[in-house]
């Protein structure tokens, strides 16, 4: 029988002997996953026999099966429960991320950006003391331990006043709570001034910055009139790096993470991006593609591009970290990590866009400028472009659990749980992958998606596709590096004492 | 006037041009009532949509464009259609078989983030009204609500089927 008969769906006689799973070819090579995202990759012969029953019981197929739990007649139902528990663990809290648009000025103007910035006279756009104040009381209200309060724009710079009212507010108002409290600062760093740097690092907010690649293609996308943006950013990287050194702070975990945004012109330059980070000092590339959110119709053909293209791009420039790594290069792409830690140590990094139910409502929430609480940035930037669907609420009239548990986020729980979707509950990497209701929306005009048209399924499962492979074929070195990106190391310098003068 | 559409069964497809508008038989043996309104109301944004009964075992679905289009445009969302058609009537299936497992995890997801209420929460509820709306009846038990007699009376198998037929044509998960 060949594994086309089995997808045809013809009647198979598998002697009782797997338990449940799902699979999916690559290459000469099958994925088998179960329910609780224990996996094997098996070669189609072994697959054949697999599905048969036909596998020597003392032989070490066999073996390998019963550990994964993807035998019927030694399925350990305990054991299964207990790793899918551990595995939604992320269920049991609310929002830990709280995203604050605390202007929409921007001195930057990015191609693919028009729905998050302003021009700078637009001071209406500048949250206020008060509307920030709400905000925050809301956001401690959430029952998750941990809080991260990420300041966006706009560029937050423009605001700073209402940025550090917000960092001392909060973490006064935490002294009674004890939540785990901290704050990430994204910023173009042009505005950046030593008595600016000095406050921030005194009060522990992590700065995160946006490069799109070496300077001609940054500069290109990201537009400073007059001035180089990326000669705006780059020495404050390095001043920043050095002043956590100054501080005593271990530089392979205290330094400036940047953020890409991969428009069609990145593609070709997957070298040179890998090259720029790693010559700042990052250790971390996330392969982003561009968003479907925040940008003119006109745009979108200067920046998109088919996803076969990207999955091309992800592979050369993940195939190169790894090159990198092997010559002692520290440096890991991130949605690999993300990937291979659901799949190599049975935990969910509760990264809220790849996780099922998505983390909209529930596991993040966006505050506008104005007041406005949507279910995440994404929300906020079809709120900005007309959209208004996933405005749930306002920091002055809301209550906490009004909000989390609003009519819109009860859809998107629904709609991004992916037991419910055809195609995912056929998929294999089902126990590791997500789904975004706004990203569906956008690009199919449904929060539920049809995954066979989402260009972010054709993403997420080409890059499960390209990890899997890379499992059941690397060299124990490349293994290593793999699992190596697993390893999560918490920032505790980052994180608010909780007592005074603390 | 209508004309078929370019790789589309014109029994099934036809689009006025004129009228900009694209009409759908869709047949009731296949499709259940509610993945045909999950699908139409897809289209509301972009569309005005129209649904009645072609005949007694067909839906038909009008879709007009609100913006100007032409034949490609008509083909894509008479195209667009049948595709959220096919993923409402296949996932309204899957849901219902997946149901436990959705409802543990989702239920979950919810107690976790609104957590248990506060002090001014319970303040602010209103204990003296009905518990909540229910208009469609969702909270009333089974029996209740299609006035059948209660669980040791009299019931029988068929009962259960004529009920099922009469709110779901494909007699599905009815309740
Ligand atoms: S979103 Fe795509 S890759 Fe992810 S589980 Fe669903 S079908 Fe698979």
């Amino acid at each position: 029988m060949s594994l086309e008969v089995l997808q045809s769906g013809a009647a198979l006689d598998t002697g009782g002997y797997p338990a449940f799973f799902r699979f999916r070819e690559i290459g000469e090579r099958v994925v088998v996953t179960s329910i609780e995202g224990e996996w094997i990759v098996l070669t189609r012969e072994e697959f054949r026999g697999f599905l048969r029953g036909e596998v020597d019981r003392d032989g070490a197929l066999h073996q390998r099966l019963v550990e994964r739990n993807l035998v019927r007649e030694s399925f350990d139902a305990r054991r299964a429960a207990e790793a899918y528990r551990r595995r939604k663990r992320f269920v049991h809290y609310g929002p830990n991320l709280h995203l604050m648009v605390v202007t929409l000025r921007c001195n930057e103007t990015c191609v693919y950006c028009h729905a998050s910035r302003a021009n700078l006279d637009a001071l209406h756009t500048d949250m206020t003391i008060e509307t920030a104040e709400r905000a925050v009381d809301l956001i401690l209200r959430t029952t998750s331990p941990h809080v991260t309060i990420e300041f966006q724009g706009g560029e937050p710079l423009v605001n700073f006043p209402v940025v550090q009212h917000i960092v001392e507010y909060a973490t006064q108002r935490n002294r009674g709570l004890g939540k785990q409290l901290e704050f990430t600062m994204v910023s173009n760093l042009s505005l950046m001034d030593e008595t600016k740097l000095a406050w921030l690092l005194a009060h522990r907010v992590q700065l995160c910055t946006s490069i799109d690649g070496p300077k001609s293609l940054h500069d290109k996308q990201r537009k400073l009139p007059t001035l180089s943006s990326y000669d705006a950013a780059e020495p404050w990287i390095a001043r920043i790096n050095a002043a956590y050194r100054e501080a005593g702070l271990d530089p392979t975990l205290y330094h400036v993470e940047a953020l890409l945004t991969t428009t069609k012109e990145t593609l070709e330059r997957w070298r040179e991006v890998v090259d720029t980070y790693v010559a700042l000092g990052c250790r971390a590339l996330f392969l982003r593609p561009v968003d479907p959110f925040g940008f003119a119709e006109k745009t979108r053909k200067i920046v998109e591009y088919p996803r076969e293209d990207y999955l091309a791009y992800y592979r050369r420039a993940v195939d190169y970290i790894i090159e990198l790594n092997h010559q002692g290069v520290e440096i890991l792409e991130r949605y690999a990590a993300i990937f291979l830690t659901k799949i190599l140590t049975g935990d969910d990094p509760n990264f809220l866009d790849i996780r099922s139910p998505g983390g909209a409502g529930i596991g993040q929430l966006a505050y506008n400028y104005d007041g406005t609480i949507y279910s995440s940035d994404e929300g906020r930037m079809l709120g900005a472009m007309g959209d208004p669907t996933f405005a749930i609420g306002d920091v002055r009239t809301s209550r906490y659990r009004d909000i989390v548990s609003h009519p819109t986020v009860r859809a998107m729980a629904i709609a991004s749980n992916l037991e419910g979707q055809p195609d995912c509950v056929d998929c294999p990497y089902v126990p590791y992958c997500g789904t975004q209701p706004e990203h569906n929306h956008k690009t199919l005009g449904t929060m539920m998606g049809r995954m066979r048209e989402s260009s972010m399924c054709a993403v997420h499962k080409g890059i499960q596709d390209f990890l899997f492979e890379k499992l059941a074929t690397a060299d124990a070195a490349t293994l290593e590096i793999l699992h190596r990106w697993t390893t999560i190391r918490a920032r505790e310098h980052f994180v608010q004492p909780v007592a005074e003068g603390g | 006037m209508s004309e078929s559409l370019l790789g589309m069964p014109p029994a099934r497809v036809l689009a006025d041009l004129g009228e900009g508008c694209v009409i759908l038989t869709v047949d009731a043996s296949m499709y259940p009532q509610h993945a045909v309104y999950a699908a139409a109301y897809c289209f509301i944004a972009r569309c005005y949509v129209w649904l009645d009964r072609a005949e007694p075992e067909a839906f038909r679905v009008v879709l007009t464009a609100k913006q100007p289009t032409d034949a490609e445009g008509l083909r894509a969302l008479a195209g667009e259609f049948s595709n959220e058609l096919l993923a409402s009537a296949w996932r309204r299936e899957i849901t219902r078989l997946n149901r436990g497992l959705i409802e543990s995890v989702t239920m979950q997801a919810f107690g976790g983030a609104m957590g248990p209420p506060s002090l001014d929460d319970l303040e602010a509820f209103d204990f003296s009204d009905e518990p909540f709306d229910d208009p469609l009846g969702i909270a009333q038990s089974w029996e209740d609500k299609y006035r059948k007699p209660k669980p040791g009376a009299e019931t029988g198998a068929e009962t259960g089927a004529a009920v099922a037929a009469e709110t779901d044509p494909q007699g599905g998960a009815a309740t």
